[in-house]
């Protein structure tokens, strides 16, 4: 019996998928019933899974454990979820008659997600990560309209089944080395043999699968099309909830080397520099929005490593806020462009001029969010940004907070451009006022709340995150 | 936030939350009903203004130290406090800002254009000053201090002229750019002292090695500097001021340059003194040139704001240029001089501000003979260039008199310099009132009014300011006296 409770997030979310599939099989769609059981659904799943968030325990002959780290990670999921699901409400870019198809692979995309944050065994690891994967495949291309859109999808489908490939390789090398597929045996044998080249070949190797699904560079190609190319509700997914997953799985993996690894350090600072400077330089010249944000994520996917490479509890913890943190941020920012182009298309970031007046709620909770991105006080952003270079500067990487640092100024530049079109600049032609309904007023606030307070008062979320690192060693 | 501290009532807090509370309340206002927003605005600012003066007043400079002390612990993990306190320091700087965003508040009083996120606006900029000043935790004088950076670009953007996205972007990534280096230096300290607290005075009493306040002083130094305005990292200022509405300008060129000044002092000289010595021929060579450059920059400009803007530049150097001298006049009279200098600048771009509200240019070639026709508002502006020169009996005259006699003892060649370059400055001070104020009279200007009873009072309150601690310098030099003569034993 209480091992169905550990269990329970995840039942919930099966059974919802299941539901969907039933809906799905019907000839007559309903999509605003769809979306209404989805919210709920989805609000229910996150009740269930703040509610199981202090449960710990060991599932499945070991292979699936529940503990803090997890289980904030399933919380973040299934927030973002949430979000995800109640933005849907004008899922215009995605045929009506495939809205069931769409929240039955969100489903079980998310519940994919949850099993991947929790399993501790190499091939179960691979296979959650291919179903959540193989959903996002499908989500991708549902977008209706030109032709190109699909083009995005084929290219999201080729470049990560390469990189499964590399991935599942990895894999099979750290079974050579470590002759277990289990990652609490593997943490005790890997230190001893990470001197072997095979060792860190596999340990980069399966890295790399998640660094993909992260989008850092070098593996980042696919990002700016397919944000583009996919529904803005699909971007949104997959700019919040699936970077979760990927940045949970890089802290387990990374954590794995015992710290004592100089040649993965070495080889992690380059790539942490590299996606920073890239995707923000990159980023600079860009003009629609969506495309923006995804050389933004590249971006971040460098701060969120910085995190991550000191190998230690407290640079963990700093990547696990930061997540968090980046969650709320670039949701808040995808909520307005959701809003914002309420009948599907890409935004340009000149379409948003004088949004300030169609709805200055909605410009606030847009500036928060930039603010959020840039790093810059107080918002959660700029406390995340503080910590993990915090951790870095403390382990001794001084250079590495200047270089983020140099970053953050050039990001500025662009998040600036977009403000002040939000802000300043005057419309080209007359665009009506945003219908902004309670519930998204609501969710305005909920968010600018939860910006500025994760970012004055971090301690309480800090210390869990400590905790939750903690139990990684 | 377990170990409470507080001794007494926290009215630091309280100074910060006048302009939080007030922030909060123009929100809720409706934009529409913008006399209500100006007269809420005016309350909260004045409200400030009364809890510093009383501060100013209730500090014991016989006793010295810190006073009014705040302490909570924030986060438990990285040492954070929640911690403020006043010395002989930052209580000048306090009631600096007080004075400009009162001063600040009242000249923007016929603003029209979007007049609710103008003054949320100011007031988050000047939430971020006064935490700046009142802090003394490395991790909430970042915070604050990128508080008030931000605010600047749409305040430039929005409201300004010449050039206003232009200046309003190199303003922001110039200053930002300074915190670059800050917040590494700030994490560098704070790692090096332990990774537990980062509390300005118990990081003081850590200690760090020479070569570490080495580096760490040069880090602050370069970006507390930019704000600074240090030569030859000024070239946003002249632009941003010129671009910046007068509040703005009133309240960047006033207070947020004096946070650079500030910076350095409060952070770099407190944790690293010998770094501060080692680099303090650095920071003379470039005060130095700062006032120099500044001056002569200032003599060949055609524009009344880009020549404060320049001026602004110069006096800053002086500022840089005590603070290099590392001894007790020196110091005294940097502080001084950020006050002086603060008050000065508000009263220039205020009536600035009025000139070209009423002419639509600030062309000095175009103007001419205003006194005739705008007796009232040239006297603000003939006011604050003499304050500039530094004539006796003005505040800033006793501010750069400390500075320069300091200098001429410690770097006698720099010192010998910065004095001929306060000639130059005259120069082209009295240069800009003759030709804007004298001679000609230019017909256009004629039937302008001048400035009505009601908005001569914020200018009237800046002059009397700066007449005030020109006559009494010692109401000021006491305190500041009573935090710097124990700050320098440990140079």
């Amino acid at each position: 019996m209480t091992d169905f409770m550990l269990f329970l997030p995840e039942l919930f979310f099966i059974l919802g998928a299941l539901l969907f599939f039933i809906f799905s099989l019907r000839k007559s769609p309903n999509p605003a019933g769809f979306h209404r059981w989805a919210v709920v659904l989805s609000a229910v799943g996150l009740l269930i899974t703040v509610a199981s968030s202090h449960q710990e325990g060991m599932l499945f002959f070991n292979c699936y454990r529940v503990d803090l780290f997890s289980q904030i990670f399933k919380v973040l999921l299934a927030l973002g979820t949430v979000w995800v699901m109640f933005s849907s409400s004008e899922l215009k870019g995605i045929d009506s008659r495939q809205h069931a198809e769409y929240y039955f692979l969100i489903f079980v995309c998310t519940l994919a997600m949850m099993m991947l944050v929790s399993s501790v065994e190499l091939l179960t690891i691979y296979v959650s990560m291919e179903l959540s994967s193989y959903s996002l495949y499908l989500l991708v291309p549902m977008r209706r309209g030109e032709d190109r859109y699909f083009e995005s999808g084929v290219k999201y489908f080729m470049i990560g089944v390469t990189s499964s490939g590399f991935m599942i390789f990895g894999i099979s090398l750290l079974f050579g080395v470590g002759h277990t597929t289990y990652v609490p045996q593997l943490i005790k044998a890997l230190p001893a043999v990470i001197h072997q080249p095979a060792a860190i070949v596999g340990l980069v190797l399966t890295l790399a699968g998640f660094f993909f699904k992260l989008a850092l560079f070098p593996f980042h190609i696919w990002a700016p099309d397919v944000y583009q190319g996919a529904s803005n509700q699909v971007t949104t997914y997959i700019a919040t909830v699936s970077k979760m997953a990927a940045a949970a799985m890089i802290i387990r993996f990374a954590g794995l080397s015992g710290g004592a690894s100089p040649g993965l350090v070495k080889l992690l600072i380059v790539l942490s520099i590299a996606s920073m400077t890239f995707g923000n330089l990159v980023a600079l010249i860009q003009k629609d929005l969506k495309r923006l944000l995804a050389y933004s994520s590249i971006a971040h996917a460098g701060y969120i490593l910085i995190g991550i490479l000191t190998l230690n509890s407290q640079g963990f913890a700093s990547a696990i806020y930061y997540a968090a943190a980046y969650l709320v941020m670039n949701y808040s920012v995808f909520m307005v462009i959701m809003k914002v182009a309420d009948d599907g298309h890409n935004l340009q970031i000149k379409e948003l001029a004088g949004l300030y007046k169609r709805s200055p709620l909605l410009a606030m909770t847009f500036m928060l969010g930039l603010f959020g991105l840039a790093g810059i006080p107080p918002t959660a952003g700029f406390t995340g940004k503080f910590l993990v270079f915090a951790a870095a500067v403390h382990k001794g990487y001084l250079f590495l907070a200047i270089i983020g640092m140099v970053n953050a100024t050039i990001s500025l530049y662009y998040y600036l451009i977009v403000f002040k079109a939000a802000y300043l600049l005057k419309p080209v032609k007359e665009y009506p006022a945003i219908a902004v309904d309670m519930w998204t007023r609501v969710m305005s606030i909920v968010l600018v709340v939860m910006t500025i307070y994760l970012g004055l008062f971090p301690d309480q979320v800090v210390s869990l995150t400590e905790a939750a690192a903690r139990t990684l060693f | 936030m377990t170990a409470m501290n507080m001794a007494g009532f926290p009215i630091l807090t309280t100074i910060l939350m006048t302009t939080i509370i007030g922030l909060l309340v123009i929100i809720f206002i409706p934009p529409e009903k913008t006399k209500l927003i100006k007269q809420v605005s005016l309350v909260s600012a004045s409200l400030g203004l009364a809890l510093c003066l009383w501060l100013y007043h209730a500090y014991d400079f016989h006793k010295g130290g810190l006073q009014f002390v705040e302490r909570v612990l924030w986060v438990k993990s990285l040492g954070i406090y929640w911690f403020n306190g006043v010395d002989g320091i930052n209580l000048p700087m306090m009631l600096l800002t007080s004075v400009v965003l009162f001063t600040g508040v009242w000249t923007m009083w016929e603003l029209e254009h979007r007049v609710k996120e103008f003054y949320a606006l100011i007031f988050l900029l000047v939430a971020g000053v006064y935490g700046v000043f009142m802090s003394m935790d490395l991790f909430w004088i970042f915070v604050w201090y990128d508080v008030s950076l931000f605010p600047m670009y749409p305040l430039i953007a929005i409201w300004g002229g010449t050039r206003k996205e232009y200046g309003a972007m190199k303003l922001t990534l110039y200053l930002l750019a300074g915190s670059a280096f800050i917040l590494p230096a700030i994490l560098f300290l704070w790692a090096k002292g332990g990774g537990h607290t980062f509390d300005l005075f118990m990081l003081q009493k850590i200690g760090f090695s020479v070569f570490d306040q080495k580096v760490a002083f040069l880090m602050l130094y370069l970006g507390f500097g930019i704000l600074a305005a240090v030569w030859p990292f000024h070239t946003w200022s002249p632009v941003g001021h010129v671009a910046a509405p007068t509040a703005v300008s009133m309240i960047h060129a006033g207070v947020l340059m004096k946070l650079g000044a500030y910076g350095v002092l409060r952070i770099g000289m407190t944790l690293c003194p010998q770094g501060a010595v080692y680099w303090s021929h650095l920071m003379a060579l470039l005060g130095t040139i700062g006032i120099i450059y500044g001056a002569l920059a200032g003599l060949a400009q055609t524009d009344l704001k880009y020549v404060i803007g320049y001026s602004s530049v110069s006096h800053m150097g002086i500022v840089g240029l005590g603070l290099a001298t590392l001894s007790v006049n020196g110091i005294n009279g940097a502080v001084f001089q950020m006050f002086a200098h603060g008050i000065m600048t508000a009263l220039f771009f205020s009536a600035v501000g009025f000139i070209y509200d009423r002419t639509h240019t600030k062309v000095i070639p175009e103007l001419g003979g205003l006194s005739k026709t705008m007796p009232i508002a040239s006297s603000f502006f003939i006011f604050a260039a003499l304050a500039g020169i530094g004539v006796p009996l003005m505040a800033s005259f006793w501010a750069e008199f400390l500075v320069l006699t300091a200098a001429v003892k410690v770097f006698p060649v720099a010192g010998i310099l910065a004095t001929s370059g306060m000639i130059l400055s005259a120069l082209f001070m009295l240069r800009v009132v003759q030709r804007t104020f004298y001679g000609e009279k230019n017909p256009k200007w004629e039937h302008i009014p001048d400035v009505s009873m009601f908005l001569t009072v914020p200018r009237v309150v800046l002059m009397s300011c700066i007449l005030f601690f020109g006559l009494f310098p010692k109401v000021m030099l006491d305190v500041i006296q009573s935090t710097v003569i124990p700050f320098v034993t440990r140079f």
